[in-house]
């Protein structure tokens, strides 16, 4: 030992303390409303982490270009304290809980996708803090009877119902149905559901398998789907998965008249990645910006959301970045209509529902989920999306068959 | 039904092939596990995917001069970097290529974003229909260019002075010394050119493979898992063990499910490792 | 007096931190205080098979994750009580360490390192597959301890605190007992070792048994503490690295070095990702370079005029 201790240790304790110093969190005082929002900012979920972020933004400076929140007399600015957590679900929830008790947050969104939001929401419930779930839409989510926890995505049973009918009333002669599912808790639900649908239609499901997270590789599924001869085929995953999935079918030549993949066509990513291949893909997802709601929000319609949104960040909204400033601005209605940030107040607000926004209609369900609206289907038509259901927004019409 | 999945699992072989040969370079010569490897490959893809947006190169094409714009890059970070705790514990390299790797891959997303890319091509190449196979185009051009490139490193090896050096050194690197050979500079050489390869190989995955810096810790995975198959260090061995995996993995799925078809690699990967750690081939020693 | 004095003083520091935690009343250093009581009971355990047996485990998040999905499992399918079923998680990591002692004990090197590293990717397969058993990728949900929640953060601070006392206490153990005589042994040459009677198989598996517990038991207080665990986050491959670098940080092989090196790295990674968004993963990357690179041997030898000259630290002669 050629060093003394006493060094080591004021080396030591040197760092502990500089790291100590800066991390202390300012309790900003006066009228701000301050919302904790953990996000992935790095790891798997980087791309939808930052599709989140983007979309909190465009709300955050809508509301304090114009003032801020009016609760009663006063107007709050509005805050938004975030993280990073690593795409690590446990790191999401401590730092829910940093952001409840250290930086004293009023409010939290939730952070990405139904694992973690169901995580995080048993920091929300322990300490009484309402939360919105921006992205979480398996009925497991919500399935604690917690009073704190409030998705804006409705059932993924509300994707399957429609496409389901849809092919059932257009396409009598489908009859077999063929499914692959990624073995992660939404897109498994979400195929449990698309059984369901298919099921109650009296279809056959003749195929059902589940692969990895990670998976590399999917021909070896997707040659046993082809040797089941599918008339519709449904992949669920990330846009990764699908991305593969739907170059690995093109090379195994596989068709079937319906082709149905979520999430991922709704993203122009997706389109742009697998080329001509999107032809005739049938998807579903909550929002899109050909949707056109007048609301009631700081936005005033889906158009002017569009717009703005193509202002800041220079492309059109996806579902997930729209989903970001949803969660803002029915926030932003609870907090106006209780006129205060009392928690309890904009809680009971938020149960109340019937906030009118640009992704539409939003109220709760008793279990905390979204139930005000049905989400759009879609189809991928000459490398554009376009609206199949429900009527009133529709730009075109169903085309069967892909190749 | 059983031939279509065999002839998938060696096209997807033939790709396992290159994924896995700069790693097993390195480790085999350098005596380094290089983490950084699925971030090259990574790399690798973006150049074909900028080149191919931008100036409508075959990504095919672009491989050679991707892997050569990364020869440069990485003989420096061998040099300045990798070289000077080289010869310690296999604890510090792989601390130290962890942590390379880190940084890399968090420039990687800060430059590129994580958003998915792929290379589409116009037009598409179609796929060979022989009645009881269909075999996609693109990905049997893919193959056949990852096994020329193999081919290449087990050329330069076997017929060239820098090759036999390197061979030197992999099997004696104080007897190399002895004859003259610049050890050092052999490192810096092998690991320029390993992850040359591994660019190249990323140029071939582009228009198969979703690109995304989130997606090298799976090729690091799968060059892991064909290295202990194939036995570490033999060109030979990458080959027998890219092809091994691919057909596995394929027939694995087929047979437990496609959920279990990762679980199977690695348990394999484990079992060979407790009983014949020197891989299928059974040879050491670089030729 | 020598190898008494820096666990004590690691002992006292704690405790100290500990009382500072608990009077302040502070919920944001209470949750430092109780990452750091993880971080060294991580940290301390691995030292015991990697510093003073030198074997390059990677094995950590195996430990951790099947304590976390043991302790899970118990507690919420079958309403096991919480301590019964943290301990459990430690039996269970231990037993698998057991189990890996008598298969992947005989590999050397890189290719030990690269056994224990892939026992936690089988396990995680496995996690995901068994859905019957773990639920699968939808994950586990705990029970809510039925306390308030500032009792609920002194109740884990305490409890991690405990596990990485005694892990710590354990090393220290080790250190001055025949055991560590044996590692070390091993460490310097185990062959040599072999030769001179030394049983370096059982010593082996003793290290590596040892340092399963801690990262069982607290696998489990961890997956009660974030009340949510799936296959990925339990098996993280960073569980494995993070424990590696702060003993390579504080010095590997010393009691009190994994001590120190946890409270490092702790300091760094806290400050790093509250101050630099998007580029805490690079700088930490940046960091273990530069550690590897400059200060092999740990803090505890940071000697500034080496800092500046930028030349090889590694003498020449291989070390397989």
């Amino acid at each position: 030992m050629h060093i003394s201790r006493r060094k080591i240790l004021a080396a030591s304790g040197a760092v502990g303390v500089a790291a100590l110093i800066p991390l202390r969190a300012s309790k900003a005082a006066g009228d701000v409303l301050r919302i904790g929002a953990p996000l992935p900012l790095t790891g798997a979920l980087s791309p939808e982490g930052t599709k989140l972020r983007q979309g909190y933004e465009v709300w955050l400076e809508a509301v304090n270009k114009a003032g801020g929140i009016k609760a009663g007399s006063s107007t709050l600015k509005v805050e938004l304290v975030f993280n990073d957590y690593q795409s690590n679900t446990p790191k999401a929830v401590q730092l829910a809980e940093k952001l409840v008790v250290d930086d004293k947050v009023d409010f939290l969104f939730s952070p990405f996708g139904s694992g973690a939001a169901k995580a995080a929401s048993a920091v929300a419930e322990k300490h009484g803090v309402p939360m919105l779930a921006s992205s979480a839409s398996s009925a497991e989510v919500f399935d604690q009877g917690y009073k704190n926890l409030f998705g804006l995505y409705t059932d993924n049973s509300t994707l399957s119902e429609p496409l389901a009918d849809l092919v059932a009333q257009r396409l009598p002669a489908v009859r077999r149905v063929a499914i692959l599912a990624r073995n992660d808790l939404y897109p498994l639900s979400l195929a449990g559901e698309f059984e369901k649908s298919a099921k109650k239609r009296g279809l056959e499901v003749v195929y059902f398998e589940k692969y990895a997270i990670g998976a590399l590789d999917h021909s070896a599924a997707l040659a046993q789907m082809r040797a089941a001869k599918p008339d519709w085929i449904v992949v669920t995953g990330y846009i990764n998965d699908l991305i593969l999935a739907r170059k690995q079918m093109g090379d195994l030549a596989l068709s079937a008249s319906v082709v149905t993949m979520i999430n991922g066509p709704a993203y122009q990513e997706w389109i742009d990645a697998v080329g001509p291949l999107a032809e005739n893909i049938t998807t579903a997802s909550w929002f899109h910006p050909v949707l056109r709601y007048r609301s009631e929000d700081i936005f005033g319609s889906t158009e002017r959301f569009v717009e703005l949104f193509k202002a800041r960040h220079g492309s059109e909204p996806d579902f997930t970045q729209a989903s970001g400033a949803a969660v803002g601005v029915i926030l932003q209605q609870a907090v106006e209509r209780a006129g205060s940030a009392d928690r309890a107040a904009v809680r009971a607000e938020l149960a109340k529902g019937g906030f009118k926004t640009f992704f539409g209609p939003i109220s709760f369900g008793p279990s905390g989920m979204a139930n005000s609206y049905v989400p759009p289907a879609y189809q991928i038509q000459d490398g554009k999306v376009r609206v199949l259901l429900p009527d009133e927004v529709r730009t075109s019409d169903f085309r069967a068959g892909v190749k | 039904m059983i031939a279509q999945i065999l002839a998938n699992g060696l096209l997807l072989g033939g790709l396992y092939a290159a994924i896995a040969a700069g790693f097993s370079l390195v480790w085999g010569v350098l005596n380094i596990i290089n983490l950084l490897h699925g971030s090259f490959i990574v790399l690798g893809a973006y150049g074909a995917f900028f080149l191919h947006t931008a100036a409508g190169v075959s990504p095919f094409a672009a491989a050679p001069a991707v892997g050569a714009l990364m020869f440069p890059l990485a003989y420096a970070l061998q040099t300045m970097v990798i070289n000077r705790v080289v010869d310690r514990p296999v604890l510090i390299t792989l601390t130290l290529t962890f942590g390379l790797n880190l940084i890399l891959n968090n420039l990687m997303l800060l430059a590129f974003k994580a958003d998915y890319r792929k290379v589409v091509l116009d037009p598409p190449l179609g796929i060979l229909d022989l009645g009881a196979i269909v075999l996609p185009v693109d990905r049997l051009v893919a193959t056949a260019c990852s096994l020329l490139l193999v081919l290449a490193l087990w050329s330069l090896l076997r017929l060239t002075r820098i090759g036999r050096a390197i061979v030197a050194v992999r099997m004696d690197r104080d007897a190399a010394a002895l004859m003259g050979i610049d050890v050092r500079a052999t490192y810096a050489l092998t690991f320029a050119l390993a992850a040359s390869l591994a660019a190249a190989a990323g140029c071939l995955l582009a228009p198969l493979f979703p690109i995304s810096p989130v997606a090298s810790a799976t090729y690091l995975g799968k060059a892991f898992v064909i290295c202990v198959l194939g036995g570490l260090g033999s060109v030979p061995g990458v080959v027998v063990g890219g092809f091994a995996l691919g057909v596995m993995e394929s027939l694995g799925a087929l047979s437990l499910g496609p959920e279990h078809a990762g679980t199977l690699a690695f348990l394999l990967l484990l079992l060979l490792l407790l009983v014949r750690p020197s891989g299928l081939l059974g040879r050491r020693g670089f030729d | 007096m020598r190898g008494l004095l820096l666990p004590l003083l690691s002992g006292v520091a704690l405790l100290a931190a500990a009382a500072f935690a608990t009077l302040a009343g502070d919920a944001y250093a209470l949750r430092l205080a109780t990452t750091l009581c993880l971080y060294i009971g991580l940290a301390s355990s691995w030292n015991v098979i990697g510093g003073f047996a030198g074997y390059p485990s990677f094995a950590t998040a195996a430990f951790f994750g099947i304590g976390a999905y043991a302790g899970s499992v118990l507690q919420a399918g079958y309403g096991v009580a919480a301590p019964l079923a943290w301990l459990s998680g430690g039996i269970v990591a231990a037993l698998l360490a057991a189990g890996l002692g008598y298969c992947i004990l005989h590999l050397r090197g890189h290719y030990f390192a690269i056994a224990s590293l892939v026992v936690a990717d089988v396990l995680r397969e496995v996690a995901n597959s068994w859905i019957s058993l773990t639920n699968g990728g939808m994950g586990i949900s705990l029970p809510l301890l039925s306390i308030g929640v500032e009792d609920q953060a002194r109740l884990y601070f305490w409890v991690f605190g405990a596990v990485a006392a005694l892990s710590v206490a354990a090393a220290w153990l080790v250190d001055r007992g025949r055991l560590g005589f044996a590692l070390r042994c091993v460490e310097q040459n185990e062959t040599a070792a072999l030769m001179l009677g030394v049983d370096t198989r059982r010593a082996k598996r003793a290290a590596l048994v040892l340092s399963s517990l801690a990262p069982g038991i607290m696998g489990a207080v961890y997956a009660s503490w974030v009340s949510y665990i799936d296959p990925t986050d339990a098996f993280d491959v960073l569980l494995s690295v993070k424990p590696i670098i702060m003993a390579l940080l504080g010095g590997v092989g010393t009691v009190a070095g994994p001590v120190f090196g946890a409270a490092a790295f702790l300091a760094l990674e806290e400050l790093f990702w509250r101050n630099l968004l998007e580029l805490h993963e690079g700088a930490l990357g940046l960091l273990v370079v530069l550690l590897v690179l400059f200060l092999p041997g740990g803090i505890r030898l940071v000697r500034p005029r080496r800092l500046l000259a930028f030349r090889p630290l590694a003498k020449p002669g291989r070390t397989p």
